[in-house]
C-alpha cells in the first residue's frame, strides 16, 4: 500500500503487477478502486456558459448521457488538471477530476462561478468511483442489474440502481480495453465490489492500472501534463476548441500557437534492450533533447515504451535514443497507443 | 522463504555459491519477492573487474529500478543469457535457473562480511 492523496491505495494485490495487467489485456476483467478520484456537481441556469468558461472542450457539443474528455486552464494556458465532463441534462453536470488536484480545482471552479447563475458540490467524499476494465467487463457487470448496457455506447453513460442506490454507469476507462466506470453512492461501494469480485472480475493494483494507461499512451496528470505546459504541448488539441468561444486560457493558447510550441509529447519505441523510465534523458545526435515522462516494459509490445517531451524541432528526427544508465538505446518515434486498442468506438 | 544452506548472502540480499576460486551470484528469495515482477535484468559484461560493493547489475521490476552491488571484488567470467528472453527466472527459481552472473573471486577478497544461511535468516528478521 502507498499513501496517494489523502488514500491508502494498492500497489498490488496478492497475484503481482504482470497476472493483474495480463488479466484484463487477455479477456478477462479487472475492477480498480479509484475511489481517490474527485467528482464535483455543476447545476444551474448558468452550468453551460460556466463550464464553457472554465473548460476547454466544447461543452455545447454534448446530449443528455454523454461524456467528454476535457481539461481546466489557467489564465497561461497551462493545465490546471484533466477532467471529464458529464452531462446529466441541460443544467446539470458531472465533473471527474484527479486526487492530487482536486481542492486546487474546487477552489478555482468555486471562485470562476461566483459570475454565473451555478452551483458548485464537491461530491468527492460521498462518491466511490469503481472502474470495470476488460473483454468480460460486460458481461460480469451485467449479472448485477437489469439495464441494458449494450446500449452503453463508448463515452456514453447512463443512471443504474445499485443497492438501493443510484450510480453513473459509463462506458469509460484508462485501460484501452472495454469497460465501465460506476461512479456510487459509497453506502453502495462494498456490496458492489464484492458482487464483482464474486462474478469474477480481478482487482487490479496502481502499477498495473500504469502500465495499462502508459500502453495506451494516455496522459497523466503530474507526468505528461502539469502547469509547465499548454495543450499544445502535450497533444491535446483535439479536446481545446479555439473557435468555441472565449474560455478561461484561450488567448494564451492562441498566442503559443503562433509562435509555436517549444517542446511535443510524443511516443518512443526502443529497438534496442532496456527501460524507459521516467526522468531518463532522451538525446539526438549526442544531445540531450529531452526527458522521458512516462515508461514501461510492454508485455504486448515485447520492449520499452515511453512518452517523451523533447524540443520540438527535433521531434521528428531519426536520430533519438533514451539514455539508460550511460548506454543510448536507438528510439524510434512512434504514435500511441503502443499496443492496439480495444476501446468499443 | 527460501535460504538454501549451502549458500553464502549478503546484506543487500545477493546469494554466493563459491566453489574454489569462482562464485556464483543472484538475488536471494526475500528479494526477488520484495521487487515483484522482474522484467528486465541488465547484467554485468564479461571480463569487468569490479571492487566490492560495486554496482555490476541492474534488475527491473514493473514497478522499480535496483542495483545489484557485488559480493566481493573479483572479474566476471560468465553471465546467465537465459535471462534476456526470460527475467522471470528470477522470480520463479532466484537460487537456480534465475541466477545472474559468475565471477572469478580477487586474489585475498575479503570474504568475511558474506553471512551464512542461519545469519542470513536472524538478519531478515531483525
Amino acid at each position: 500500500m502507498v499513501p496517494f492523496a489523502g488514500f491508502e491505495m494498492p500497489v498490488q494485490y496478492a497475484n503481482g503487477a504482470l497476472k493483474e495487467y495480463q488479466a484484463v489485456r487477455d479477456g478477462e476483467a479487472g475492477i480498480f478502486d479509484i475511489s481517490h478520484m474527485g467528482q464535483v456537481r455543476v447545476s444551474g441556469p448558468g452550468a453551460l456558459a460556466f463550464l464553457q468558461h472554465v473548460t476547454t472542450n466544447d461543452v455545447s457539443k454534448l446530449v443528455d448521457g454523454q461524456v467528454q474528455y476535457s481539461a481546466l486552464l489557467n489564465e497561461s494556458g497551462t493545465f490546471i488538471d484533466d477532467i471529464t465532463t458529464y452531462r446529466l441534462s441541460e443544467s446539470e453536470y458531472y465533473l471527474c477530476i484527479n486526487a492530487a488536484n482536486r481542492h486546487k480545482d474546487v477552489t478555482h471552479l468555486r471562485a470562476e462561478a461566483a459570475d454565473f447563475d451555478v452551483k458548485v458540490e464537491d461530491e468527492s467524499d460521498d462518491t466511490t468511483l469503481i472502474a470495470l476494465q476488460g473483454a468480460k467487463a460486460q458481461a460480469i457487470l451485467q449479472e448485477t442489474t437489469s439495464a441494458d448496457l449494450e446500449s452503453i455506447a463508448y463515452y456514453r453513460f447512463d443512471r443504474i440502481d445499485f443497492c438501493g442506490g443510484t450510480a453513473i454507469v459509463s462506458r469509460t476507462g484508462y485501460t484501452g480495453e472495454d469497460g465501465f466506470e460506476l461512479y456510487l453512492p459509497n453506502t453502495a461501494a462494498v456490496t458492489v465490489w464484492q458482487s464483482l469480485l464474486d462474478k469474477g472480475a480481478i482487482p487490479i493494483g496502481l502499477a498495473a492500472r500504469d502500465m495499462l494507461r502508459t500502453e495506451m499512451g494516455y496522459a497523466l496528470y503530474g507526468h505528461e501534463i502539469s502547469d509547465q505546459v499548454t495543450p499544445i504541448e502535450a497533444g491535446l488539441m483535439w479536446i481545446t476548441k479555439l473557435d468555441k468561444g472565449e474560455f478561461i486560457g484561450r488567448e494564451a493558447v492562441l498566442v503559443r500557437k503562433e509562435s509555436g510550441a517549444l517542446q511535443r509529447l510524443i511516443g518512443l519505441r526502443l529497438t534496442g534492450r532496456g527501460i524507459p523510465r521516467e526522468h531518463y534523458p532522451v538525446v539526438c545526435d549526442g544531445s540531450v533533447v529531452g526527458e522521458i515522462t512516462s515508461g514501461m516494459h510492454s508485455p504486448l509490445a515485447g520492449c520499452g515504451v515511453g512518452l517523451a517531451y523533447v524540443e520540438a524541432e527535433v521531434a521528428d528526427s531519426e536520430n533519438l535514443a533514451v539514455d539508460i544508465r550511460g548506454r543510448h538505446i536507438v528510439a524510434e518515434r512512434v504514435k500511441p497507443p503502443f499496443v492496439r486498442s480495444n476501446v468499443r468506438r | 522463504m527460501s535460504i538454501p544452506a549451502e549458500l553464502k548472502y549478503t546484506k543487500e540480499h545477493e546469494w554466493l555459491r563459491i566453489e574454489a576460486d569462482e562464485a556464483v551470484f543472484g538475488v536471494s528469495d526475500h528479494a526477488q519477492e520484495a521487487l515483484g515482477d522482474i522484467v528486465f535484468v541488465e547484467p554485468p559484461e564479461v571480463g569487468r573487474s569490479f571492487d566490492a560493493e560495486e554496482s555490476i547489475a541492474v534488475v527491473e521490476s514493473v514497478k522499480a529500478v535496483s542495483d545489484v552491488y557485488a559480493p566481493v571484488a573479483g572479474e566476471i567470467t560468465g553471465i546467465n543469457e537465459a535471462l534476456e528472453a526470460s527475467p522471470e527466472l528470477v522470480n520463479s527459481d532466484p537460487y537456480g535457473e534465475g541466477w545472474i552472473a559468475k565471477f572469478r573471486i580477487a586474489e585475498g577478497a575479503d570474504l568475511s562480511d558474506l553471512m551464512d544461511a542461519d545469519a542470513y535468516s536472524s538478519y531478515l528478521e531483525e
